[in-house]
């Protein structure tokens, strides 16, 4: 019986390895992981120098499990162990609260938000200070900040980085909208907030700015499940979102332009929500300077927005009661540019990121 | 390349496992010596050159210790041996070690050298030591072909981490060897259990002493979690890393020495190094503590020896002073135990049990720490000096997360679910099912170790230092 069950077993073995080692050689390589929202690791350049460097093998190491056979089936199984077997709270900093999914955002790190404090101090001493431009800043809270602590996950004293902006950021006005939102502000698979939920937000941020909004929209909700970004970072499946986008006629008479491009486009791109990340579609993802010039403003006033991509979903509902809005991605733009869109005379500028952002210590390097 | 990555797994193993199976026997040697130079130059390509060259060096002198047999020449061969062997180790791994400290303590500020630390130098070199000097003491007769000898020392499955397999042990194996399905099966159960072990629990464990690291809201408690953490860990990494390579050993044909016997159930520090990393304990014994006299000397070089293995023990582990103290804590331990605490665990077991737990547990404090002065900072915390609090909002939110892997762990490191499985085998009902369900089992541990390892979890391998 042994040696039956002995035979039976090496067979079994066998059989599985010949499957994936057959497979890992012969299956083409897939460009995009859409569950993950990026590019997988191509094969590596083989060369001499590669090779006695070490390059090759430790690229050859990456490439290998980003290309494995059912590399989403094999994430979801390992999520699937780490929460239901082990017992775990949380797989690769992503959990799971009444459907909702969030990212551990902790600890805090002081010198990145000093760093972020630091840039936009740059940004202002450089072209703002000495104009009339009004500044403003405001912080939008990860979805942590309403999940996290009050479900015993680890959670840093957000007070503590409110305290170091204002400290920091002393020659600019705060507006509180941490306030205003709720954890069912933001999608439940994604780490954004959700456009309809914000119009109060951008009423208060418009009145702080001496600007008046009347938010006159159609909800507009795109056809099809919206996996978010925690989706694929969860491994595990989960109710999918729905996206919905506010519309307003004056809208179809804005001019947006993208300055990477030189191109003109919509304030929504539907083609991007049927594409990697449905959420591009306000304002066509992460572009770092767009324009949007509203002939139909309420006012002749210009505002320039440095935002992250929370801002993309923002900007559209401030449109009404601007002429310009400017908006810039200093994450992603040398700031030497910033000249080339902005000159700071009659404009109101706002600073608005999210704490995600703020505390993340490569993102304002 | 480690045992635990989808290169070894998925294209290395398999390719090499075919070939080495259809290979007539005396091509079998060359083809494992040509895929575990493959294994080592993924990993160290210029560092292949270095290991030739110390196999060169062991195979030569060894034919010159068996020509001079008897005369001068002998002794001679053998020391140049050791000079070249552990020459390389000293200046690979701990020239740097003794030029800062030379720095420190002088105030002459001396460069480093620009070395890299060859992985698996530590096994190789005591693995050619112990051939030179049972060759030199004439237990076994200094190898003819090259090949063979060659193969013994680079064979991949106990190259970069051990077991440190002896010649002796091999000698017959290296020359003769069969390959059943009852050898393979054995060794794939074997392998596909370290992996789990390894990846399943090491790995996971190893998280949550870097969750310990990140944070700054530190706690006694949380102190003593990743104290606990960590001697699981390096347990669970190393037993894991021995089982795999004892796997691959059986699924080549060969039989390796067991390296770990569930230390952790040990009543007295002495128990415990009987069972944890005994191939080490072993060649420390026989090239070092008994040509130094052993214990069949005045009492006073009797501890003098144990002091010294003990140093070198600590010092084998890694070119750092916390290497050093950790050997010398457990030389104190063992010669306090030879003393009088042995007696009185005889009568006590499980007092012995306590304190072992309690002094291994602190002995890994130091030896995962970054140097002596983190080690203090780290055990003033743990008994309450480090003007922290007893517990914090993150100390309790890890230790429920990683609540059912630490009783996994604990459980996985007693001898109680192979005791509960031998049980049950005994009783012809769950003997079948077991042995219908054991495959299966094994086939989703692999997946589920894959998954991890596709998933590009946390997967250090804290032995490769060494």
């Amino acid at each position: 019986m042994e040696a039956k069950i002995n035979k039976i077993s090496v067979c079994m073995i066998a059989v599985l390895f010949a499957v994936f080692t057959i497979w890992v050689w012969v299956k083409p390589d897939t460009e995009f992981s859409s569950t993950e929202r990026r590019t997988l690791k191509k094969f590596p350049e083989c060369s001499i120098a590669s090779i006695a460097d070490g390059k090759f093998m430790e690229q050859f190491e990456a490439y290998t499990t980003d290309q494995f056979p059912f590399r989403d089936a094999f994430r979801s199984l390992k999520a699937a162990m780490h929460f239901y077997l082990f017992g775990q709270s949380d797989n690769n900093d992503v959990y799971v609260i009444d459907g909702h999914i969030g990212k551990i955002d902790y600890p805090y790190s002081e010198k990145a938000v000093k760093a972020s404090a630091k840039k936009f101090n740059s940004i202002y001493e450089k072209y703002i200070s000495g104009t009339d431009a009004s500044v403003y800043y405001a912080i939008v809270p990860d979805k942590h900040y309403f999940l996290g602590e009050k479900n015993g996950y680890p959670a840093y004293d957000y007070k503590e980085m409110y305290e170091t902006l204002a400290t920091e950021l002393s020659d600019m006005e705060y507006i509180e909208i941490a306030d205003m939102l709720s954890v069912e502000d933001y999608y439940r698979t994604d780490t954004h907030w959700k456009q309809e939920s914000i119009t109060d937000v951008a009423k208060r941020l418009a009145e702080s700015m001496g600007v008046t909004l009347q938010e006159e929209y159609t909800e507009v909700t795109h056809d099809g499940p919206f996996y978010g970004v925690y989706y694929g970072q969860l491994g595990l499946p989960v109710e999918p979102d729905t996206i919905t986008y506010l519309v307003n006629p004056m809208f179809e008479d804005c001019v947006v332009t993208n300055h990477e491009t030189g191109k003109t486009m919509s304030v929504y791109d539907l083609a991007k929500a049927e594409g990697r990340d449905p959420y591009e579609l306000f304002l066509s993802g992460s572009i770092s300077a767009i324009t949007i010039e509203n002939p139909n403003a309420t006012t002749d006033k210009e505002l320039v927005m440095f935002r992250d991509s929370f801002g993309s979903s923002l900007a559209p509902l401030l449109v009404e009661a601007y002429a310009k809005i400017t908006i810039l991605d200093a994450r992603y733009m040398n700031e030497i540019m910033i000249g080339k869109f902005v000159t700071f005379e009659n404009q109101d500028v706002l600073f608005i990121h999210s704490t995600g952002v703020l505390n993340n210590e490569t993102a304002f390097q | 390349m480690l045992f635990s990555s989808i290169p070894f797994l998925y294209y290395f193993l398999p390719v090499f496992l075919l070939l080495y199976y259809i290979v007539p026997k005396k091509i079998k040697n060359p083809v494992l010596l040509l895929a575990s130079l493959v294994f080592y130059g993924w990993g160290e390509p210029s560092f292949v050159f270095l290991m030739v060259l110390s196999i060169l060096s062991g195979y030569l002198f060894g034919l010159g210790i068996e020509k001079f047999r008897g005369k001068k020449g002998s002794k001679v061969c053998m020391i140049l041996a050791l000079v070249v062997s552990f020459g390389l180790l000293a200046y690979f791994k701990y020239a740097n070690f003794f030029i800062s400290n030379f720095s420190i303590a002088t105030g002459i500020a001396v460069p480093l050298l620009k070395v890299v630390l060859p992985i698996g130098i530590s096994f190789y070199t005591f693995q050619m030591v112990s051939y030179i000097l049972d060759v030199y003491w004439d237990k076994v007769p200094a190898q003819k072909n090259f090949i063979t000898l060659a193969t013994y020392i680079v064979m991949f499955p106990q190259l970069i981490a051990g077991p440190i397999v002896r010649y002796t042990d091999v000698e017959a194996q290296l020359k003769e060897r069969s390959i059943t399905f009852d050898k393979i099966a054995y060794g794939i159960r074997r392998f596909a259990l370290g992996m789990g072990k390894k990846i399943l629990i090491a790995n996971v464990l190893g998280e949550f002493a870097a969750a310990f690291h990140a944070t700054d809201e530190k706690s006694v408690l949380f102190y003593w979690g990743y104290a606990i953490a960590v001697s699981l860990q390096i347990y669970f990494d190393f037993s894991g890393y021995s089982d795999m390579a004892i796997g691959l050993g059986s699924m080549l044909g060969f039989t390796f020495v067991e390296n770990f016997n569930y230390p952790y159930i040990s009543a007295s520090a002495t128990e415990f190094w009987r069972r944890w990393h005994m191939s080490l304990g072993s060649w420390f014994r026989d090239y070092v503590y008994i040509p130094l006299g052993g214990s069949r000397c005045s009492k006073v070089r009797h501890y003098f020896n144990i002091f010294v293995v003990w140093m070198f023990t600590g010092f084998w582990h890694g070119a750092e002073w916390t290497f050093i103290v950790w050997g010398l804590y457990f030389g104190i331990l063992l010669v306090l135990e030879k003393t009088f605490l042995l007696k009185w665990f005889e009568k006590y077991k499980i007092i012995g049990h306590v304190y072992l737990l309690f002094f291994v547990i602190i002995s890994f404090v130091i030896f995962d720490a970054n140097g002596l002065g983190a080690a203090g900072t780290h055990l003033a915390s743990m008994f309450g000096f480090g003007g922290i609090p007893l517990s914090t909002g993150v100390t309790l939110y890890y230790l429920k997360s990683y609540l059912v892997m630490f009783l996994i762990a604990i459980i996985g490191a007693t001898p109680l679910p192979k005791l509960l499985v031998e049980k049950a085998m005994a009783k012809p009902a769950f003997s079948k099912a077991i042995q219908i369900a054991a495959p299966v089992i094994m086939v989703l541990l692999i997946l589920v170790s894959t998954a991890y390892l596709v998933d590009g979890s946390f997967n250090p391998f804290l032995y490769f230092r060494f």
